[in-house]
């Protein structure tokens, strides 16, 4: 085989590891349906510790790009590779614990979330268009199916056609822009893309094309992170899936649209003096202010919206919505303190969030409810829960000292270092609109139960929920104390490669 | 400069057979004759790939396109309808609004196309493609290859899953 | 001579219809048609930029990779549609409206 490939594998132990997991699972799955459960949830679990484990020595690997440019390997590559395993890894313990997840084809749905694991860690590194559209299309397939996992009923069906036809389209138009962009530029390597570019090939009437194709490449990644105008799938996806599935999508796969919204924008079209100290979007295409003003809309539209739900699932779909907007912040002011502000601000996110929708599963589990209304009286019934999503509620607004306070202190912090002052006013003022849906859940839980009787007894957890709970509560409260250690592992993650 | 002429009319009927019947697919109120015109269409696109020199991609085409995704099309109409159902009549909601857009869409496209100077590092040969496609898949592009064999793995579980009967 | 300026137009007027057959269509096998109707515009975009601009196979090789794409999506989506025609007995997109927008 060729020397180089056989060199590029060396650095690709965890994709190789995620893949042989699926496979493993895909062959288990065939054995007696007796051991094929808990053989098939196994084998995941250690497969993607395993994966998870042969990052950690990437971080020490030399910095460059794997099988002839498709693919980056650099600090921030790794940072997101580790994230999205790890977002995998947790949902995979929810699975088995969820009611709605049928347990006889089980297998099939790890299967699955190996697979959109793999092509989310391709996404988050990879340098080449084509490379990108390949993998996009592998999440969001994998995805289409997870949301659509229980066929046999009306609002997981609706939710995948409604979920696969947006998706189509949006990335159709994705793949339309970038062969224009191919036609500009006469390659589809994002290193290349800058340099021709940087050569004059975007001056003059060029510029006008240039930007149409950004627009029409910005569908597919809005579509991906759920930013406005590419959202209208997000309400109606997050409440129709299974909720296990929801909690994947609004972390994982968005977190993967960020690293290569990223990618894209700071390594195709932007220029850097030194390395990693400044960007600067060319002058033929403004980037930064259409994403600008998409974050503005998005983190707006996301919380007016959530202020009227009474769906847990839909009202949590609204708050990532808006959570997306502040974190679009951080790639807009184009210094290195905005990525590493993304990064702070998506680790908060990975354990608040699905900590919020562990919740929802629990009380799912016993009430078989996602409305407010059931919520009511929680206090009486599990204090344990209701501490939980208490303290969840609050670090989703903000509240220092919980996790979610630092992220948003990132976010504003890199806007006002950035000149743009302004734009963290209108973050904070969101911010304190939000504040109304996350009370509204706390007030139904710990206040409205001396209102009406509770109906219901005690909820009891199982052991597994209650430490799988545990595990996201723990950073959720105690972030604080790890401070340095994540301040230090973002920053030195926020190297791209720019070969 | 016969043959040029010649080159010209059957490019410009290939070209119309494609957009023509793009619009049949489009504009028809008969599910089926819209399935039917998509054919026409896949076989345009064919047409054109083999004008540009890409010789294997007009077969692949051909067989993935037509073979493929309009027979499973196709299928879809068929499987979707009662089987009295002989209109198979397909409508439309706002009509007009969505053909403004398009009007819109196609001329601003056409217009920002027409001023821009496209890369223009020479024009190919038309020497026969396959081999060296092959050793592209095989050397750079091995990465992507693998990929959508993972790739066609899930939709392979996925659909396979959507659609079998739950026994509960 | 036929330039590189001939396939665009096709390319753009085959974009159109498709968004076009997206936005107008109630019957989601119709919409599936308009998504193949962009997939193989941009197709032939890549195809012609890789005769005149990029002079090389890249392009033609990103085809293979979209048919593909194309392909495996058609086959998901059908069988989604499928399933809503089993629980609804209709494809008719008016008829998705259990989960309120």
């Amino acid at each position: 085989m060729n020397p180089q490939i056989l060199q590029d594998l060396q650095a690709f132990h965890p994709e190789m590891m995620i893949t042989l997991t699926l496979l493993a699972v895909i062959v288990v799955d065939l054995a007696a349906p007796s051991i094929r459960k808990s053989a098939t949830f196994l084998i995941a679990a250690l497969g993607l510790l395993l994966a998870l484990a042969f990052t950690v020595p990437l971080y020490g690997a030399p910095q460059g790009t794997l099988f002839y440019g498709m693919v980056a390997l650099d600090h921030m590559a790794v940072f997101f590779k580790g994230f999205l395993i790890l977002t995998s890894f947790f949902v995979l313990l929810a699975a088995p614990g969820s009611r709605e997840l049928s347990k006889d084809h089980i297998g099939e749905f790890y299967a699955l979330l190996l697979g959109v694991t793999l092509g989310m860690v391709l996404l988050a590194s990879a340098a080449d268009l084509l490379m990108l559209f390949l993998s996009l299309e592998t999440v969001s397939l994998g995805s289409y199916v997870m949301v659509g996992y229980l066929s046999n009923q009306r609002e997981s069906n609706e939710a995948s056609l409604k979920y696969i036809l947006f998706g189509a389209v949006s990335t159709g138009c994705m793949l339309y822009g970038i062969t224009l962009l191919f036609g500009l530029t006469g390659t589809t390597k994002m290193a290349e893309i800058r340099d021709v570019i940087a050569q004059g090939a975007g001056s003059g009437n060029n510029s006008l094309m240039l930007l149409v194709s950004t627009v029409l490449i910005l569908a597919g990644f809005g579509f991906k992170t759920a930013a406005v105008p590419f959202h209208f799938w997000c309400p109606d996806v997050y409440t129709g899936a299974p909720t296990p599935v929801t909690a994947f999508l609004s972390v994982a796969p968005k977190a993967a649209g960020f690293a290569t919204l990223i990618r894209f924008f700071f390594t195709g079209l932007s220029r850097t003096s030194v390395v990693g100290a400044q960007w600067s979007p060319f002058a033929a295409v403004n980037w930064t202010l259409l994403v600008l003003m998409i974050s503005v809309v998005t983190m707006t539209l996301g919380n007016i919206a959530a202020l009227r739900q009474d769906n847990m699932k839909r009202m949590l779909a609204y708050s990532s919505i808006a959570h997306a907007g502040y974190i679009l912040m951080g790639p807009v002011v184009l210094s290195p303190l905005g990525l590493q502000a993304v990064l702070v601000y998506l680790i908060t996110y990975l354990f608040m969030n699905l900590g919020a929708f562990l919740v929802v599963i629990e009380i799912y589990n016993r009430t078989g409810s996602f409305d407010l209304k059931d919520y009511r009286g929680l206090w009486r019934r599990s204090p344990f829960l209701t501490i939980s999503m208490t303290i969840f509620m609050l670090s989703l607004m903000g509240i220092p000292p919980l996790a979610g306070f630092f992220g948003k202190f990132y976010v504003f912090a890199a806007a006002v270092n950035g000149n743009l002052a302004w734009y963290a006013v209108v973050g904070a003022l969101n911010s304190v609109v939000a504040v109304y849906y996350y009370a509204r859940v706390i007030k139904a839980m710990i206040i409205d139960a001396s209102v009406e009787g509770v109906e219901g007894g005690a909820i009891r957890l199982s052991w597994t929920s209650q430490v799988l709970v545990w595990i996201m509560l723990l950073p959720t409260a105690g972030l604080m104390l790890f401070w340095d250690h994540i301040q230090q592992l973002t920053g030195s993650s926020v190297k791209l490669f720019f070969g | 400069m016969d043959a040029n002429l010649v080159t010209q009319i059957v490019f410009y009927f290939f070209a119309a057979l494609t957009v023509l019947s793009a619009a049949v697919v489009v504009f028809s109120r008969n599910l089926i004759h819209s399935a039917f015109a998509l054919l026409f269409t896949f076989f345009g696109v064919a047409a054109l790939y083999v004008f540009l020199g890409a010789d294997f991609l007009a077969a692949t085409q051909m067989v993935i396109y037509v073979g493929g995704i309009l027979v499973l099309l196709i299928f879809g109409v068929m499987l979707t309808h009662k089987l009295y159902d002989m209109k198979l009549k397909s409508e439309t909601y706002q009509f007009w609004p969505g053909l403004a857009l398009m009007a819109i869409v196609f001329l601003s496209l056409v217009g920002v196309m027409l001023r821009t100077t496209w890369h223009s590092q020479g024009t190919r040969a038309l020497n026969p493609t396959t081999a060296a496609i092959g050793e592209l898949l095989m050397k750079e592009y091995i990465l992507p290859f693998e990929l959508a064999s993972i790739f066609l793995l899930i939709a392979l579980i996925g659909a396979a899953m959507i659609v079998r009967r739950r026994s509960e | 001579m036929i330039g590189l300026v001939h396939y665009l137009v096709i390319s753009a007027a085959l974009f159109s219809l498709g968004i076009m057959a997206v936005l107008t269509r109630k019957n989601a096998v119709n919409v599936l048609m308009g998504v193949e109707l962009i997939l193989n515009s941009a197709n032939i975009n890549l195809v012609a930029f890789s005769r005149f601009s990029s002079a090389d196979l890249n392009g033609q090789v990103y085809a293979i990779f979209v048919i593909v794409i194309a392909a495996a999506e058609a086959a998901v989506a059908l069988a989604i549609v499928l399933s809503m025609y089993r629980l609804l007995k209709s494809v008719d997109l008016d008829k998705a409206d259990s989960l309120k927008g």
